[in-house]
């Protein structure tokens, strides 16, 4: 067990490495009532096409990742919501494009949660009935989505953008593709995935860290886990320029809805590069059309934009692309002016004075962020299968230069690469 | 929870509640300005935070206010304006990084308190009321958000079905206000309803942090400059239970992909009522988690749907039901789920359900110390009740809680209304 002090931060993060090939971390809170855990695997909705060294080459059905987290949660002798509600904790569980979490929260009894937790998704219990019985709920589920509109218009945006990278899937697929899910795959999937080397189980709150190491050690030890080599990730070759320039989507909304983003020509390997990149990026994009920018003022002064108009950036090693944009009255005219305001903002670049008010702003989220056991659990565990260190972004947040951003700004906006999703209600 | 509880004061006629705590690493500070929801008020009411947070008399352009809230490390400035049980809140909030993190001159909860009291009480103003331009966008915010309520198609249908049922309450206004009312305000009308809107309302400020009450205290005096407040007013209770003859239906038809089931029920328990607990069991049994009846019944066994669940408010008395389901399925699902209500009418849970629920209900009370602003939300609900009752003697009450007394609360459950959002084709 080993134990990092994060003095800047006055926390203490406990890390162990376990037989089987599970990393556990323990960040005590003491005074804390709660105690928060993620059990994760390096799986998600992009890993459509893999490999296990030396094996045969898979393809799986989009939505496959979202399917088996559905699944986890039945055993033989029932639902496993029901053992954590037994004990108190409010257990769910959620994918992304990347991966994949199972989660509780508790109050009382943590130490049997905690067991619960480990031993259920490392047990995994398909059959062809229950497969079949979660076609139907998770059908609502994508209905559901399907008439949001930021839903639409995000999503609606990056299968635009890209062409064959597997970003530009549903994650939960579409009611065709799970209808071709069958427990083979599922298993197929969990053997490739769910081992606990490419798994990551951090625990947050009112812990003994030694208890938790204790337990999670004894607990480990007594599964046989084979030695599994390399997950090759099979991805396909993706073009630099966007897919398809523009896409509008109908649905009854009450302004129009336009989401427009940039995309990179590729991805950053794992690591601090990687980690770098995302802190920098966002940065910049705050300092350039954040609400206390000239820029976001301008286009709210002439109606073009409301409250709802925002910025994000994701970035992972073979993709990397912005999202921009709310409800608008005109698309047109707003992305037009966007452009017309921005362009001269980009060549002149951004001032000293508001990169070093932009990057306390971005201290005083990252800071507040730290109040959550929640966003500590996930966002720890993000950036730890990037190659980074969630607890070391304060000395990379000093490191940033006023150059380093006004280079980014310049490069991150290729119009050539640029996309653009509307929703809006159709013609009547 | 080894901390005391909030301590209480008052500044200007305003309370003052502040509770000292090192665990967290920010200052949380929550704002809370009521009035009764009246539709002659509403949209004015709503529209002045919307408006204040525009510029202040040492900010008075919007980039300036949000340059000096960015400087100071984000300061996490916010409003909400929602409703509860018959008032209408509006909700300011800071969330500043704690000093020791950052090295300041000046502390920042000072500059914090002072940038909120400047935000809520010393406006950017011209010729004696708000400035015209600032009205004028803030009226199209406003009128473009309650325009927006239709695109998130659950929750307009949870509206929706609050509206119908409602209809004859000052419940059934929107927290925002309505359109039609926009147009007719101006910079001088709006202005006028603030100042009496600071001088009349009941008002409750809430710092958590680390700080003492007679430091907080002497930030607030410095910071806000509120106008002469005659009294300290708390809220009325307004909670009356009410009668329901038969169930109102309401089909709407819009292009959905997805029906969206609403169910509201009248129960005749409030916040402050001794049964209150026994009604949270009530929920929590009939559809409040994943092992609760509707979730096992709508969902895992009969597929037809991704989330079913109910909520139950204390303030006004009312649990809704949300489903989203096929279309096709309304009957079946409609059916369903009046079979859990009779479930629960007949005393029909096991010993299981009840311990489960218990569990839950409890393992969230004792969640809500680690939260700021959850531990702010929970003791503001106290006042807004007039029901002084700790996290403690609530969960205790939840632990001793017997079937009998559930079954006594769900005697009192009564379904009014049934809201069904749909699709336009077939019947």
């Amino acid at each position: 067990m080993e134990v990092i002090t994060i003095e800047r931060l006055q926390e203490k993060l406990y890390k162990e490495e376990l037989a089987g090939g599970l990393t556990v971390f323990v960040l005590p809170k003491p005074g804390f009532s709660k105690t928060y855990a993620t059990f994760t695997t390096d799986f998600g909705s992009i890993d459509n096409h893999f490999r296990l060294a030396g094996g045969k080459d898979i393809r799986v059905p989009d939505g496959i990742a979202h399917f088996l987290e559905h699944k986890m949660f039945e055993e033989p002798e029932g639902d496993i919501f029901a053992t954590f509600a037994s004990h108190g904790a409010s257990a769910n569980a959620f994918t992304g494009f990347e991966r994949t979490t199972y989660l509780f929260s508790a109050t009382d009894l943590v130490y049997e949660n905690l067991k619960t937790l480990v031993d259920f998704v490392q047990h995994p219990y398909f059959t062809d009935q229950n497969v079949e019985k979660e076609k139907g709920i998770i059908g609502q589920e994508i209905k559901m989505y399907e008439d949001n509109p930021d839903w639409r218009s995000y999503f609606g945006l990056i299968a635009a953008m890209y062409k064959e990278h597997p970003v530009r899937i549903d994650i939960a697929g579409t009611v065709e593709t799970i209808a071709g899910i069958d427990k083979e795959t599922l298993y197929e999937c969990y053997n490739t995935f769910y081992h606990p080397s490419n798994m990551i189980l951090f625990v947050v709150g009112g812990v003994d860290p030694e208890k938790v190491f204790e337990l999670v050690r004894a607990n480990q030890a007594a599964k046989t886990f084979k030695p599994q080599g390399e997950i090759e990730r099979l991805q396909p070759e993706e073009p630099a320029e966007v897919g398809v320039k523009e896409v509008v989507v109908h649905l009854p909304v009450s302004l129009p809805k336009m989401y427009f983003g940039f995309k990179e020509p590729s991805g950053v390997p794992k690591g601090e590069a990687l980690v770098r990149r995302e802190l920098a990026v966002k940065l910049m994009l705050d300092a350039l059309i954040g609400p206390s920018t000239p820029l976001y003022q301008t286009l709210y002064d002439e109606h073009l934009i409301s409250d709802s108009f925002g910025h994000e950036y994701n970035i992972a090693p073979d993709y990397a692309f912005s999202v921009i944009g709310g409800d608008t009255p005109d698309p047109e005219r707003l992305l037009a002016r966007f452009r017309e305001l921005a362009e001269p903002m980009i060549a002149a670049g951004i001032s000293a004075a508001d990169f070093e008010r932009t990057r306390r702003k971005r201290i005083g989220s990252y800071l507040r962020m730290l109040n959550s056991p929640e966003a500590i659990a996930n966002e720890f565990t993000r950036y730890r299968f990037s190659g980074g260190d969630l607890f070391e972004l304060l000395p990379l947040y000093d490191s940033l230069t006023l150059a380093e951003i006004n280079g980014l700004l310049r490069e991150h906006f290729d119009w050539r690469r640029l996309a653009v999703c509307t929703v809006r209600s159709g013609e009547a | 929870m080894t901390e005391p509880g909030f301590r209480r004061t008052t500044v200007g006629n305003v309370r003052l509640h502040v509770l000292p705590t090192d665990r967290f690493k920010t200052f949380a500070v929550a704002l809370y300005i009521g009035s009764p929801l009246d539709e002659e008020k509403v949209t004015l009411n709503a529209l002045a935070p919307f408006v204040l947070r525009r510029g202040t008399r040492s900010y008075p352009t919007t980039q300036l206010f949000r340059e000096k809230q960015a400087e100071m490390y984000g300061a996490g400035f916010g409003f909400d304006v929602y409703k509860r049980g018959d008032s209408q809140l509006v909700q300011f909030q800071l969330d500043i990084v704690d000093d020791k993190f950052v090295s300041e001159k000046e502390s920042l909860l000072r500059q914090g308190l002072r940038f909120l009291g400047e935000a809520v009480t010393k406006p950017a103003l011209a010729d004696g009321h708000f400035v015209p331009k600032y009205v004028e966008d803030e009226k199209e915010t406003v009128r473009k958000k309650l325009d927006a309520l239709i695109n998130d198609k659950a929750r307009y249908a949870a509206e929706r079905c609050l509206a119908e049922m409602c209809k004859n309450e000052p419940y059934r206004l929107h927290p925002l206000g309505a359109v039609a009312d926009i147009p007719g305000i101006t910079p001088d009308s709006l202005y006028r309803n603030y100042m009496s809107w600071l001088s009349d309302s009941p008002m409750d400020l809430y710092i958590v942090g680390n700080t003492s009450e007679a430091e907080a205290k002497a930030f607030v005096e410095e910071a806000f400059e509120f106008p002469a407040r005659p009294s300290s007013p708390g809220y009325a209770s307004s909670f009356a239970p009410v009668k329901v003859d038969r169930v109102n239906t309401v089909v709407e038809q819009l292009d959905v992909s997805q029906g969206k089931l609403n169910m509201g029920l009248r129960s005749g328990i409030g916040y402050a009522d001794d049964r209150y607990a026994a009604a949270l069991m009530y929920n929590g049994i009939l559809g409040a988690y994943p092992h609760s009846k509707l979730f096992l019944n709508v969902r895992e066994k009969e597929s037809l749907a991704y989330y079913a669940a109910s909520r139950y408010d204390g303030h006004k008395g009312i649990v809704t039901i949300q489903s989203g389901i096929e279309v096709g399925n309304y009957e079946r699902a409609v059916q369903i789920i009046r079979e859990q209500l009779a479930a629960m009418k007949a005393g029909d849970y096991s010993e299981t359900e009840l311990k489960q629920t218990k569990a839950m209900i409890t393992n969230h009370l004792r969640e809500i110390g680690d939260s700021a602003f959850e531990m702010i939300a929970y003791d503001f609900n106290t006042v807004l009740s007039g029901k002084e009752r700790t996290v403690e003697q609530i969960a205790g009450e939840i632990q001793a809680c017997t079937p009998e007394a559930i079954q006594g609360v769900a005697e009192t459950v009564e379904l009014d209304t049934i809201y069904f959002l749909r699709d336009r084709k077939g019947d």
